[in-house]
């Protein structure tokens, strides 16, 4: 029924299909013939052209992570496909779904080195959930069909698409009824009932029960049924930094973060609890630090949709393999109610001993603008105008943002996690900008980051997008290395002192509205001047050079063990 | 050094499927040390065993289920299962050892299936073990070359989750 069309207009076909609205990308010679045919579907297929495909991948990651919907991303050949290595990788580490789009050189030639030939198959097998080299045009209805299919269900992540020039060229009639054939696919969605009452017992009797509120929440659209579960049982939830959102922070029973900078309390209570039960987190070490001294009182219940996390760092007693979602229904089926009203207390009572966040956006006794005055100020307007999200770079102001903002609700908090990205938030922050064009989106960033992805706001200023707020942390430092050398080498700042641009002169070159704060007092303005500016905008904060990160774990040290101050501080 | 790992898995046959699992296991910290793959009960589908050396083979075998190829996957290490592999070995032979290595190979039930001028290729499928014990007796004689193909494993009795699915193994048959 349907005519004659080429590869790469069944391309732009199959996107449409799958829901696709837009994507980022840079053209070359080997994915020409695609964007020739992208020209005539210009009105339903947006297409950002971004200045580096890095920036690419990671405007896709930001979109996807903000909807939940596959983000997509498209490069040539050769070194445009190996510029996407890094946003692929940090997809799959962060289980995002991406579906990557490269063209290939021509059938008759791969394998011989051609001009810009590279196996990007090969170079990213081990980092997709699954990727494809396309070399007949027949194949591209399915492929499509299968390769979204992928990303989105179950644990999602990224797939990889490499076409081959011919196949883009070749004309053909597209055969869109296609059935998939994936025998070894099958992601478990309702889980084992015997295993949820079974967790639900084990939960019912426990004396110290700790919820902790992982990424899969999230994903598994989960909050309420957590929520629910939570209020059912009283038992305190604890958000990794991918569970951020998971559960509103100013809710009683919200603990907040553990882990390598999770708070003293928390980790506390990890050590001191008698039941964990871990909702689509995957124990990852910055959260468990020594595996093996993790939660030595706890028997484990762990739900998540992916076999290959039961049991690969922590010891689990109740395995759920499934949908986050379903696993919590099925949960609160099973939960008589109960209450934990001691336990919290007491965990309460350590955390007024030990810690409370209010004492970091605490001004230390410095005239210097300290990072937590950003922080406060910024916390401030969020909770003020509401309307937001999110995206965090990777350092030490990342960590700061977990710490110090009010999470309320799930998707508005978007970081590199499990990779660390570096250069993450710029362009995360444009595909976020563009997924909600009408809410504010705050990239906050260290000075070191943005130096790594900034040519992303020439796109911004291309593509006209409003609502990019770009916060950045400038310590002069790569941060997050210079307090580990400053805490663990002997303060040698080997490699981290770090000049960079005037930041404001360089967002101005970009045509963006930038502002320069040096003071405590300059603070909220600049937030609410960049906040009510009709477009995009750069703030530099010129912070205290060497504060730091509290508290911190040492690496490879039990969660037990956390340095609360700086250690001359300690000693005084 | 230790025994090592037997993996038994049941692969879709599609582009690329082999290069994954075997990078995957690069990837994973595991060390192959003989894997032999081919043709199955079904059709599109192949079987293949490994012989890893890893320190969590549970976490291997999790992450080898994530693959999309990969129908069943299973450590057999300590099944019941019975375990072959097939050996050519290229042995100097001239006169008078000739006799003494005709007479070594047919005590392990091996056949020899050249007699060259020098050497003889004695082609034996035994377990590893017995297969080892070969190689060990012969050694004296002067190997020029072994060629293994690699282990096969099979769990014994009826193990119904590692067979081809049966619209498959119907295709394989020409009966679909
Ligand atoms: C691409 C990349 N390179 C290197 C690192 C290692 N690293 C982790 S945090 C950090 C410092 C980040 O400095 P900056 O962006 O200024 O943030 P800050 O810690 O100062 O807030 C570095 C270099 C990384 N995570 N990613
Ligand atoms: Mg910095």
């Amino acid at each position: 029924m349907s005519a004659e069309r080429t590869g790469a207009q069944i391309m732009c076909e199959a996107l449409i299909r799958e829901g696709v609205d837009v994507m980022f990308g840079i053209p070359g010679g080997a994915i020409m013939p695609f964007y020739h045919a992208m020209w005539e579907y210009r009105d339903r297929l947006r297409h950002v052209l971004c200045r580096h495909e890095q920036g690419a991948g990671h405007a896709a990651e930001g979109y996807a992570r903000a909807t939940g919907r596959p983000g997509v991303c498209v490069a040539t050949s050769g070194p445009g496909a190996t510029n996407l290595v890094t946003p692929i990788a940090n997809a799959w580490m962060d289980s995002t779904p991406l579906v990557a789009i490269t063209g290939q050189v021509s059938s008759l030639v791969l394998g011989k080195d051609a001009f810009q030939e590279t196996d990007i198959t090969g170079i990213t097998m081990p980092i997709t959930k699954h990727n494809y080299l396309v070399k007949r045009a027949e194949e591209l209805p399915y492929v499509f069909r299968e390769a979204f299919h992928l990303a989105r269900t179950g644990r999602p992540g990224p797939v990889l698409i490499d076409v081959t020039k011919d196949a883009q060229q070749t004309r053909t009639v597209p055969e869109w009824e296609v059935t998939l054939d994936l025998p070894g696919y099958c992601p478990p969605t309702v889980p084992d009932r015997t295993a949820l009452r079974a967790a639900a017992t084990l939960l019912a009797r426990a004396r110290k029960p700790l919820i902790m509120a992982g990424h899969g929440v999230i994903i598994a659209g989960a909050t309420e049924e957590l929520r629910a579960l939570a209020e059912r049982t009283g038992i305190p939830v604890i958000t990794t930094l991918h569970g951020i959102g998971a559960f509103p922070q100013h809710h009683p029973l919200s603990l907040g973060m553990p882990g390598m900078h999770g708070w003293v309390h928390v980790n506390r209570a990890i050590q001191e609890c008698d039941v964990l039960l871990n909702v689509g987190a995957r124990f990852d070490d910055r959260v468990t630090g020594k595996a093996s001294t993790f939660a030595p009182h706890a028997r484990v219940i762990h739900i998540d949709i992916a076999p290959c996390e039961i049991g690969k760092n922590v010891k689990v007693m109740v395995p759920i393999i499934g949908d986050a979602r379903e696993a919590l229904r099925g949960m609160l089926d099973e939960m008589p109610a109960r209450d934990a009203d001691g336990w919290l207390a007491h965990i309460r009572s350590m955390q007024a001993v030990h810690q409370c966040r209010q004492a970091y956006l605490r001004r230390p006794d410095t005239d210097e603008l300290m990072p937590h005055d950003v922080y406060a100020a910024l916390n401030r307007a969020l909770t003020d105008r509401g309307g937001y999200r999110v995206v965090t770079d990777v350092g030490q102001h990342q960590m700061w943002a977990a710490q110090l903002l009010d999470w309320r609700r799930p998707r508005t908090h978007i970081t590199s996690g499990g990779a660390g990205t570096m250069g993450f938030a710029v362009p995360a922050a444009m595909g976020v900008a563009i997924a909600h064009p009408h809410e504010t989106v705050w990239a906050i960033v260290g000075d070191g980051g943005f130096q790594m992805t900034n040519q992303e706001l020439a796109t911004i200023a291309q593509e006209r997008i409003p609502n990019v707020k770009v916060a950045i942390i400038n310590n002069g430092y790569l941060g997050m290395v210079r307090q580990w050398q400053e805490l663990f080498e002997g303060r040698r700042y080997s490699g981290t002192p770090l000049s960079g641009p005037g930041f404001a002169r360089l967002a101005e070159a970009y045509d963006l509205r930038a502002f320069t704060v040096e003071r405590a007092d300059e603070v909220d303005d600049a937030i609410a001047a960049a906040w009510d500016h009709q477009g995009s905008t750069v703030v530099d904060f010129r912070v205290e050079r060497e504060a730091n990160v509290f508290p911190i774990v040492p690496q490879g040290r039990s969660i037990g063990e956390m340095i609360t101050e700086a250690p001359q501080a300690v000693g005084a | 050094m230790s025994a090592g790992r037997t993996v038994v898995a049941l692969v879709q046959s599609r582009p690329g499927a082999l290069s994954r699992v075997v990078g995957l296991l690069r990837g994973r910290n595991a060390e192959i040390r003989s894997l032999t793959i081919g043709d199955s009960e079904g059709s599109g589908v192949s079987r293949l065993t490994v012989v890893i050396d890893v320190a969590d083979a549970e976490h291997v075998v999790k992450q080898l289920n994530r693959l999309i190829e990969v129908l069943e996957v299973k450590d057999v290490t300590h099944t019941a299962i019975v375990e072959r592999e097939t050996a050519l070995m290229k042995i100097d032979a001239p006169e008078p050892q000739r006799e003494e290595v005709h007479a070594v190979a047919e005590r392990f039930g091996a056949r020899v299936i050249e007699s060259g001028r020098d050497t003889v290729i004695v082609e034996v499928t035994d377990t590893p073990d017995r297969l080892a014990a070969l190689i060990h007796s012969v050694r004296r004689f002067g190997v020029r070359e072994i060629m293994r193909s690699g282990r096969l494993a099979m769990t014994l009795g009826a193990d119904p989750r590692m067979e081809a699915p049966l619209h498959w193994q119907a295709q394989a048959d020409g009966t679909a």
